[in-house]
Order: structure tokens, then sequence, then C-alpha cells
């Protein structure tokens, strides 16, 4: 019950930032503009439906797969605002004053921002079968690779910021999230082209979340509109790693917060 | 003998600056008690290290040293912190929400279940928030915010109340509703450990004080213990020559003279003698008032002292 309505209150705190608000709304009128050029375009195109399937097609994945990972920002940010802000508003005495371990406090916390990411991959989602069916394509896929593979992304990013905002501060953290999610995309398994000798490499691999393999674009693209197919046991390794990875950085989050001043000196 | 409700051992916490050498000591071997039942007044001057001690009391800081003890468990202590109604000091709620609504959030997190809302109206109604149902917490007045503090810290009953100045923001009524509130409170067995500036309302209430200054312990102990022997008396005389007043100001009166005639301030123990003295130089007594010690008096006596010594 605590951790619910923690949970719930971080959620409407988060739909209610301010900076929160004006990213969704770039990014809304970013997509609409995107939509409208694109009807436009295949009405033009109609004579031609090849040309427009190899230009335009494209540019969309690229654009779907830039808003995708500015979700990672957005996760980063929401989990490192949502802690910090109660801490610098000093809301955050009024919860802890009440029968609430600090580990609760965190849990509702880290439960609201998968909220609302779980609400922007459900907008995405959408965004994914509109732009499919604009342009031309049917996504074959079972959807829910679509929409758990992003939010078990999501969960990483989150937790890491959550952690690194018990001890920095928020700006801080959100600058340390961008540049591991630079570095795991530099040192992927898929990613040959690397500056450093291959056991630096693949130990860097192993220390960073390798979040790739979490992308759902490795079976689906929007040029394609097909989902690959691959056994169950691939998802469940890709997904269990994914929840692991979060779930260590989540634990380290409780003991980094375990014996934080809650109050400003 | 019973637990007291709070309990401070020598306990000390320093503030470093980061990639300073400075280092602010906001406790030092500060020792005190409140027990249970007691209502005990905290104070000191600003940056005394009153909210610092409120905050250790909470779990909100940890201490360098020393021991505290909250109703016999540690600070943060879960089945401590299921007896206590906090007030910090500058309260901040979410503003989006409304009065209700965060009383309901609260009692969620006190794992109390809502009784078709009637504890939620009740206690609006006792801070003299009803009607103000759907009115977000954002478009509160200060004194509005610090009403609903209060009403959420009395949400789960609590056998503790720890309020960090709960009058400030407050009108002259608003302050004497809390007053009365306290009273209440204090009637039913409640222990209340409250900071204020405003001491001769704090000095109608409680029973105990504690009073600190720049992070020392200055004074502990019962009021009424400590304002005894303090009493003095007020004699006012047509007039007053000169090797008169030198004699009774050797007697450790204060003198001050106005167009009415000349005031003597002495301690009661004196005021025969005194009296007698001002007889013999042919003065006369136009009147004789006692003037009780007050908490105040106390107060800028001790940290004056305080500061005097230091």
């Amino acid at each position: 019950m605590k951790v619910r309505a923690i949970a719930l209150n971080t959620f409407a705190g988060l739909v209610r930032d301010k900076l929160l608000i004006v990213i969704c709304a770039g990014f809304l009128c970013v997509l609409l503009l995107m939509v409208t050029s694109l009807t436009m375009m295949k009405t033009m195109s109609q004579s031609n439906p090849d040309v427009f399937q190899s230009t335009e097609l494209p540019l969309i994945g690229a654009i779907m797969a830039m808003v995708s990972g500015l979700g990672s920002l957005l996760a980063a940010w929401a989990a490192a605002d949502s802690v910090w802000g109660e801490m610098k508003s000093g809301t955050i005495l009024a919860v802890m004053a009440r029968p609430v371990r600090r580990w609760e406090f965190l849990l509702g916390k880290y439960l609201g921002v998968q909220m609302l990411m779980a609400v922007y991959v459900l907008f995405l989602f959408g965004m994914s079968y509109l732009l499919a069916w604009i342009g031309g394509g049917r996504i074959q896929s079972t959807p829910w690779v679509l929409i758990v593979y992003p939010l078990v992304r999501y969960a990483i990013y989150s937790a890491m910021s959550m952690l690194l905002v018990t001890a920095l501060h928020p700006v801080v953290s959100l600058g340390i999230v961008m540049v591991v999610s630079v570095l795991a995309s530099m040192f992927g398994p898929a990613n040959s082209r690397s500056f450093l000798p291959g056991g630096l490499r693949a130990a860097v691999y192993a220390v960073l979340p390798s979040t790739e393999l979490l992308s759902e674009t490795r079976f689906l693209t929007i040029t394609e509109a097909r989902l690959k197919q691959i056994p169950w046991t691939n998802h469940a390794v890709a997904l269990a790693y994914g929840l692991d990875y979060a779930l260590v950085l989540f634990l380290l989050t409780v003991w980094s917060f375990r014996h934080r001043a809650l109050a400003r000196n | 003998m019973a637990t007291p409700a709070i309990e401070f051992r020598d306990v000390s916490k320093m503030f470093h600056r980061w990639f300073s050498e400075e280092r602010i000591a906001a406790l030092s071997n500060v020792s005190f008690e409140a027990a249970a039942g007691e209502v005990c007044a905290f104070l000191g001057p600003n940056g005394a290290g009153k909210t610092t001690s409120i905050n250790i009391l909470m779990g909100f800081l940890f201490a360098d040293s020393g021991q505290v003890r909250v109703l016999g468990c540690e600070p943060g202590d879960i089945r401590a912190k299921q007896q206590i109604g906090f007030v910090p000091e500058n309260f901040a709620f979410y503003k989006y929400l409304t009065g209700p609504k965060l009383l309901r959030m609260h009692m969620a997190l006190a794992g109390q279940r809502e009784n078709g809302g009637s504890r939620v109206s009740d206690l609006l109604a006792q801070v003299r928030l009803n009607g103000y149902e759907t009115l977000k917490i954002g478009r509160y007045s200060r004194g509005m915010v610090q009403r609903l503090g209060i009403a959420q810290a009395l949400l789960a009953d609590p056998r503790l109340l720890v309020l960090d100045e709960p009058t400030s923001g407050l009108d002259p009524a608003g302050r004497k509703d809390v007053l009365q509130l306290l009273t209440d409170l204090k009637a039913q067995g409640k222990t209340v450990f409250l900071s204020s500036h405003i001491l001769p309302e704090v000095e109608q209430i409680c029973d105990r004080v504690v009073i600190v200054d720049r992070g020392r312990l200055v004074c502990a102990g019962r009021l009424a213990e400590m304002l005894a022997g303090g009493d003095r008396v007020e004699i006012v005389v047509d007039r007053l020559p000169e090797e008169t007043e030198q004699a009774v100001a050797a007697r450790g009166a204060v003198v001050a003279r106005d167009p009415h005639g000349v005031r003597l301030l002495v301690e009661a123990a004196l005021k025969r003698e005194l009296v007698e003295a001002l007889w013999i130089a042919g003065c006369d007594v136009i009147a004789m008032n006692p003037v009780k010690s007050t908490l105040q008096d106390l107060f800028l006596k001790l940290v004056g002292d305080y500061e005097g010594a230091k």
C-alpha cells in the first residue's frame, strides 16, 4: 500500500513536470510533422511506391530509433528528478516521517518512473504501427516485443540514474548515463570498430549494460516491417539479462541511499 | 523508571563543505531527555542546531557520535515512526494535490485504511481547512500549508508529536488554535516536542525546556524549577537622590526614570530591605508590583550570558 501510494504520486508528479511536458510537447510536434509530411509524400509518389519505400521508410526508421533512444534519457532524467526533486523541495521529510523504509520509498519512486515509461512505450508502440501503416507495411511481429524490450532497457537506465543521484547532482547523473549509453553502443558485439584492444573491449562490454541486446531493432525495422523469427529462449535470455542488470543497479541504489542525509545540511 | 520519549546522550554532528577544510559544528555533546506525556520546548536562536537535532531525531540525518533514542528505538526505526507525528520547518507538500488527497496519501503511507473519508474530514475541520477541499495545495497560503502540516501530523493518532516551528506563518488566530490543540493533546497524555521562537506562547503549555545555542546545550530542565527564584518586584518612587541610587544599584536593582517617577526592578527577596532604605532616604513609595519571571527572561539571560562567556 505504501509503495503503491508513492508510485502513483510519483507518476502524478512526473506527468506534471514542466520540463518533461516541454520535451514531450516538442517530441509530439516532430512526430506530427513527420506523419503529415509522410502522408503528403505518399500521396505525391503514388505512381512509384518503390521510391517511397526506399527513401522515406529508412528515414522514419532512423527517427523512430532516435525517439526510442530519447526514451532512455527521459527514463534517466525522470528517475533522477523524482528522487532529487523530493530532497530539494523537502517533501521527502513528510514522507519519510511516516513508517516508510528507505527501500520502500525508492521502490515507489522507481515504479512511478516505470509507469511513466510504460505510457511512453505504449505511445511509441502506437506510432510504430501508425507509421508502418502509412508506409504501406504491416508489422507482423508479436506486439509484446515492441513493448517489453524498450521497457526493460528504460528500467536499466532509470535504475542507473537513480543510483547516481543518491550521490551526485541530477544533471551530472544524466551526463554519466548519456556517456554510458554511448559507450554501450560503441562496445556492443555488433560493433566491430573499436580503438580498444580485444580483451579490454570485452571487459568494458561485460561491465556496461548491453542495451544493444535489448534493442527491439534487432528484430524489427520499420523498413522491413517484419519480425525476424528467433527462438523464445533468446528473448528469455535477453530480458533476464536486462532485468537482472536493473535489479543489481536498484539494489546498489538502496545500499547507497541507506545512510544518505535526507535533509539539507 | 519509565523510558524517556526522547533521549539525547552526548550527541555531536559536524558538517563539512565539499572541497574545503571548513567544518561547522552543528551539535557538540548535546544531552537531554523529554519524558513521556510532557510538552518539551526546544529553544535556541537561529542557527543554534534545533533543526539539525530534530532531523537526527527523525532519522533524516545521522549523528557523528553519541546516542539518540526515540520512544525506546533508534531514530528512523519503523516502530517509532508508527507513533510519531511530525511537522517540519518550512513544510513542503506536493503542490498538485488537494488537502484531502494529501491526507489520504499519508494515510496510505501510515498503513491506515480510510473509513469513508470521515477521518480526513474531521482533521480538515480541526485545522479549519474545511471548505477548501478542492483547492490545490499550490494555491494555499503559508498559514494554510502549516495547518495542513499539523493535520497530517495528527493523522495516525501519534504518541509523540515533533513540531519544528509549528506556529510560523500563522496569524494570531491560527497561533491560538495551535496552542489550544497542543493543550488538548497534552491533556490526552501525548508527548509534544516543539521548537519555537514565540516564547510567551510556548511558556503557557510547556513542562520542560531545552535551550541550545551554537550547537551546545545551554540548559535543560523543568520550566517551573528553572523559573523558581527568578521573581522580581517593581518599586515605583517619586524621586531618587543620587547617593541612594548608587546604594540600591549596588544591591542589584535596575533603575529606570520616567515622567511618573522612578522605577526600581529588584529581586523579590530584597524588596523589604530596599523599601526600608528608600524610606530612610525620604523617598515616597508610590507603588510596588510583583514581576513574574518569564521564559523569555530566562532565555535572554541564558543565551546572553552564554554568548558573553564565549
